[in-house]
């Protein structure tokens, strides 16, 4: 395992902000809205997140893996080495859709 | 200063001009003693990059300032989260929150440090679009 890229398993993840509130670089952004989920015989609604985004500033990530540690669920975790390199700073921010696994860890 | 080529294309040459400020310049040596770049004695060796790696405090502004006005054209890397946002620094106030306010940056190199690797494929990418 190479400490080399943070991805996100976005099913897992429940937007508790753990990550976010511990990340010492405050480099995660997370939104998120919460919808009312009736179950089947359940006695009321219950709430849940939904996640919206989740953002991961590169720029600012220092790799510590203090979010997949302190991840509750495991929605986050050491991925496949992906060299960041970009000609532009904006394009250091990545969202779930980059954020996703390769499934090769 | 020393100039490199790529080893798996010897034709893309660079010059480097470090400005080794704090530990990323360790990882910046780690690279280039991996041996994917050797010294070249080649003499029209094009672009020229200055990697600044390390954090770049306020007080420091102007004197990477002058090391890149004294390289006219020069592409600069801005390698390592300090030099590209202020990193772990990023609410320090004498520490600069990014290089680019202050200057053009050709390429940002993601990690703290970045992996030696992952500065052998900026130099690549930036030789490689220098050269096309």
């Amino acid at each position: 395992m190479k400490h080399s890229f943070i991805a996100l398993i976005e099913d897992k993840c429940t937007s508790c902000m753990l990550c976010v509130r511990e990340c010492p670089a405050w480099c995660i952004n997370l939104d998120s809205h919460t919808v009312e989920v009736t179950e089947e015989g359940a006695r009321r609604p219950k709430k849940v997140n939904v996640l919206d985004s989740f953002d991961i500033d590169y720029s600012l990530c220092m790799y510590c893996g203090v979010c997949i540690d302190v991840c509750p669920f495991d929605a986050l975790a050491w991925d496949e080495h992906r060299a960041l390199t970009s000609t532009n700073r904006e394009d250091m921010i990545l969202g779930i859709a980059d954020l996703r696994s390769s499934g090769n860890a | 200063m020393p100039r490199y080529a790529l080893t798996s294309e010897p034709r893309v040459c660079v010059e480097i001009v470090s400005a080794a400020l704090a530990c990323c310049t360790l990882e910046l040596q780690a690279a280039l003693g991996s041996g994917v770049l050797v010294e070249s004695t080649e003499l029209d060796a094009s672009p020229s990059v200055i990697v600044i790696a390390g954090t770049v405090t306020d007080a420091l502004v102007p004197s990477v300032m002058q090391l890149i006005r004294a390289h006219p054209g020069v592409k600069v890397m801005s390698f390592g989260a300090c030099a590209t946002s202020g990193g772990p620094y990023w609410d320090s106030p004498p520490v600069s929150k990014g290089i680019d306010q202050f200057v053009e940056v050709a390429t940002y190199v993601a990690g703290c440090p970045p992996r030696p690797d992952a500065f052998i494929q900026a130099i690549s990418d930036l030789a490689c679009s220098e050269d096309a």
